[in-house]
């Protein structure tokens, strides 16, 4: 039976030469068209920052002498630090609620991903406390060992509770990709080795880890984007890395152009993680055959073993969520049964808030989906260029891309003259800013998801005489609910947490839960800031629990 | 999933953002983020029915902002917590004179525009805070004095990307030259007891804490820790003591919180009623109980707070020399490896 499908059929022929060569669209083409459109819409915000790569600003050799090393310098360090305590914390609980049964396994096991709801500033404003708590140690190390070990200790104490913090939030990236490679992926191999009779250590090792690492890779990068991106808590703690550099010189000495350059070589240095990300995964992509949604069967653990499991799995839980949620709850409720509490913007504000994260989430979701579908359709260079960048704008800091969301959208308000505020400055502005910041996350979602289901039903659908578009709509988007619905969930609770581009296009009297919680924790009020950030954590948390509910049942409509 | 209902959401979701506009409303882009801003704005509304809306910022980010608006702007003031920020954003071009008389003569002439395009809505003092247990007040004399190595590991203050350190530095700049504020700058982050981190409240509580003996912050930031709803800020507050610089020279350093009428807005009659009202005798009485910065309006009577610092020789420095010196002080800075 002779069944080429038509998908194929006007395939890879003649663009495969050369990246972008004009033949990799044609007029009539509403797919490809629907492609380039949408990548260069979200790309034009990003362009104003890498057209300044080639600049020299007024500044620059000024910045190149005197603060870039030190930029350079910290930017390492934490990310070093932060890589190293991420594996730590999210390789082993990965492991253990994977390949063991011990009692809370499951609870511990979504428990566990609940950190990434607490925004680095909030965790870092709750640490930042931490530190006073510090001062009578490094008072003792000053009065008795003299001022430079204090120095010395006091730096020491800085950057390891930042690390420990920022790992502390960031792990669930790395304890989710484990995690899923761990049950789905490894299955039968990680089963063949036990049957061969490999001890624990030797499975982990040489079988589990090994096949995982893919996996792992690309949550490292994932939780490296977060800490070269991060603004918030770098500040709160004293450590300036190169986000806070591009800050510094634009709004601290006006030199816009060295200060875009310096974003641009973030980006480049992320997309560069990104190519290694890829080249490290090489052509270890895992066709998963065997995704038949038959988890890996766990061994259980009883007596010592199981109490050092749960110990194990505890760790990372009460760095990353139960200590700061902990005191933020100790403040919220200092703050509600005082007689000077106080009271915060109408919660009709802070439901546009959440209205807004909702719908961008939605509108990013489907949008990505049918982008990474439309890719698919016909995977040609260009196509595949275009899915590829369509994401950059993960690794640009929210601000940078705020400001050419500003410029962009400024031009098109001028070019039609004067007659009020057309673009800038409403909620589509910002909504769109969070699209171009957040597409990433749609996009490998959608991707991964379509990678595993394979072509052959759509292929089917398209065979059964079924538009490319009625294909996406009654095939593709209901089999790929679980990803999406994840996908959108991830992205709801980021934009949640967003801040510095909210803070930057946001409209007038416009407070999120996110802008009232950093104004409030900048004058350093603790108890007032509590009570939004613990509604910021609570509401990414149920996020959270959606999103690994659909995780974790990647094919119930099998 | 069904798409017609999800086309009809988008709609929907497309009509909210859209927003009614009322009758008479004014937009203010702010840098201040106190909470007696919003009581204010409330205030001025039930007093003329105008509407305030607020956008708030960090104010450079706010002049991009303004800029890339252009003529479209909704913004009609833009208000800042700091002179030198305020004046960069007239010699910007972005500000439109105030031409009530009325409302100029409010304030000294050094606390305006020469040509009344920006003035003060309250004043600031940056200081010197000390911890009265193990630091003397004859100890205490200049800035200056702070470079000296006998205040090794003992000095807090924060980062310099602060406009109020910037100011500050700003105003040694023109008193002793640059390169005596760089040795300065220099020498003040090798005394610091931490790499420069936190806001003033921060400084204040790490001096009452026993980390630093001396703080560079500003005046306000003991007031709001005196009048806070937490038990440890009152605790902390109790323990520090207000010492104001330089009264035998050129006097210590007080910055402005100021606002300006944007050159693209459409009602500089509401944004001139605005200023009227925020420099009344009403609003400036309320300013310094509420947030414990400094009247503008010499009429009006301090604080107890500030009655008890006591009265104090500032430097008469013009506020548009903050703003000229900013660039040159972040320069500074930046060689000094103050952070």
């Amino acid at each position: 039976m002779d069944t080429s499908p038509p998908v194929q059929e006007k395939s890879i022929s003649s663009s495969s030469d050369l990246g972008l060569s004009c033949r990799g669209l044609r007029v009539g083409d509403a797919w490809g068209w629907g492609v380039v459109l949408l990548t260069l819409l979200i790309l034009l915000p990003l362009a104003v920052v890498i057209l300044h790569l080639g600049k020299e600003g007024t500044e620059w050799g000024h910045i190149v002498k005197t603060v870039l090393a030190g930029y350079l310098r910290n930017t390492l360090i934490l990310t070093a630090g932060v890589i190293l305590l991420v594996l730590v914390m999210g390789l082993p609980s990965a492991w253990l609620v994977s390949a063991y049964d011990f009692p809370g396994r499951k609870v511990l096991s979504w428990l566990l991903i609940l950190p990434l709801a607490i925004p680095t500033y909030v965790g870092a404003f709750v640490y930042s406390q931490g530190l006073e708590s510090a001062i009578p140690l490094l008072v003792w190390i000053r009065t008795n060992l003299g001022v430079d070990a204090f120095v010395r200790a006091e730096l020491i104490v800085r950057y390891g509770l930042l690390i420990l913090m920022m790992s502390g939030v960031l792990y669930p990236y790395i304890y989710l990709a484990a995690r899923s490679a761990f049950t789905l992926q490894g299955r039968t191999v990680i089963e063949a080795a036990r049957c061969l009779g490999q001890g624990p250590s030797r499975v982990f090792w040489t079988v589990a880890l090994p096949m995982a690492r893919p996996a792992v890779v690309a949550g490292t990068a994932l939780v490296v984007m977060e800490v070269i991106n991060d603004y918030g808590a770098v500040h709160f703690f004293g450590v300036p890395t190169l986000t806070e550099g591009i800050f510094r010189t634009w709004f601290g000495m006006g030199d816009k152009t060295s200060a875009l350059r310096l974003a641009a070589i973030v980006m480049l240095v992320v997309a560069g993680l990104l190519t290694l990300e890829q080249a490290l995964r090489g052509r270890a992509r895992f066709v998963e055959a065997e995704a038949s949604g038959i988890p890996l069967s766990r061994k259980r653990l009883r007596g010592v073993e199981a109490v050092g499991a749960v110990l194990l799995c505890l760790t990372p839980l009460l760095v990353g969520f139960f200590y700061p949620v902990g005191r933020l709850g100790d403040w919220a409720w200092e703050n509600l049964t005082s007689d000077r509490s106080v009271s915060f913007p109408a919660l009709t504000a802070l439901g546009r808030g959440f209205a807004l994260a909702s719908s961008t989430a939605l509108v990013a979701t489907l949008l990505g989906a049918i982008f990474v579908y439309a890719v698919r359709l016909r995977e040609n260079p260009l196509r595949r260029f275009c899915g590829r960048v369509a994401g950059l704008g993960y690794a640009t800091p929210g601000a940078v891309i705020a400001v050419g969301v500003m410029v962009l959208l400024g031009a098109i308000d001028r070019s039609h003259g004067t007659g009020g505020p057309l673009l800038s400055g409403t909620l589509g502005a910002i909504g769109f800013a969070y699209l171009v910041r957040f597409f990433a996350i749609p996009l490998q979602f959608a991707r991964a998801g379509m990678d595993r289901l394979g072509r052959s039903i759509e292929e089917a659908s398209r065979l059964l005489g079924q538009a490319p578009l009625a294909t996406f709509r009654r095939v593709t988007l209901p089999l790929l609910q679980g990803p999406l619905w994840a996908a959108g969930m991830l992205v709801f609770v980021d934009i949640l947490k967003e801040l510095p581009l909210t803070l930057v296009l946001r409209p007038a009297n416009f407070e999120t839960l996110a802008t009232t919680a950093f104004s409030l924790a900048s004058e350093a009020r603790l108890q007032a800031c509590a009570v939004p950030s613990l509604l910021i954590v609570a509401t990414g948390a149920v996020g959270l629990m959606i999103m690994n509910r659909w995780l974790m049942v990647p094919r119930s409509h099998d | 999933m069904n798409c017609d209902r999800f086309l009809s959401l988008l709609v929907l979701g497309g009509l909210s953002f859209g927003s009614v506009r009322a009758a008479e409303e004014i937009t203010i882009y702010t840098q201040r983020h106190y909470a007696f801003d919003e009581e204010l704005h409330a205030m001025f509304t039930a007093n003329t029915g105008i509407k305030v809306n607020v956008v708030k910022a960090n104010a450079d980010e706010l002049m991009v902002r303004i800029k890339e608006e252009g003529d479209n702007t909704p913004a009609d003031l833009f208000m800042t917590a700091d002179g030198g920020t305020l004046d960069r954003a007239r010699v910007a071009g972005l500000l439109q004179p105030i031409l009530s008389q009325d409302v100029l003569n409010r304030v000294a002439a050094s606390l305006r525009d020469a040509d009344g395009n920006w003035i003060a809505m309250t004043q600031r003092g940056r200081v010197i805070v000390y911890s009265p247990d193990r630091v003397k007040p004859e100890e205490l004399s200049t800035y200056e004095d702070l470079a000296n190595p006998r205040w090794r590991g003992r000095l807090l203050v924060r980062s310099s990307t602060s406009s109020y350190n910037q100011s500050l530095l700003a105003t040694i700049i023109a008193a002793d030259g640059s390169e005596k504020a760089a040795e300065w700058a220099k020498a003040v982050r090798e005394n610091m007891a931490r790499p420069p981190q936190g806001s003033d409240r921060d400084q204040a509580k790490a001096v009452a804490a026993g980390l630093g003996d001396v703080a560079i912050m500003n005046t306000y930031y003991v007031g709001l820790l005196e009048g806070s709803e937490n038990q440890a800020d009152r605790d902390a507050a109790a323990k520090i003591k207000v010492f104001f610089p330089n009264q035998d020279g050129r006097g210590a350093h007080v910055n402005i919180s100021g606002v300006g009428i944007l050159k693209a807005s459409k009602k500089v009659d509401l944004a001139t009623k605005f200023i009227e009202f925020v420099l009344s005798d009403e609003a400036q009485s309320l300013i310094p109980n509420k947030t414990y910065e400094y009247p503008v309006v010499t009429t009006v009577p301090w604080s107890e707070q500030q009655e008890r610092w006591g009265k104090f020789k500032a430097d008469p420095v013009a506020l548009a020399t903050l703003g000229e010196f900013n660039a040159e002080a972040v320069r500074i800075f930046n060689e000094a490896g103050w952070e």
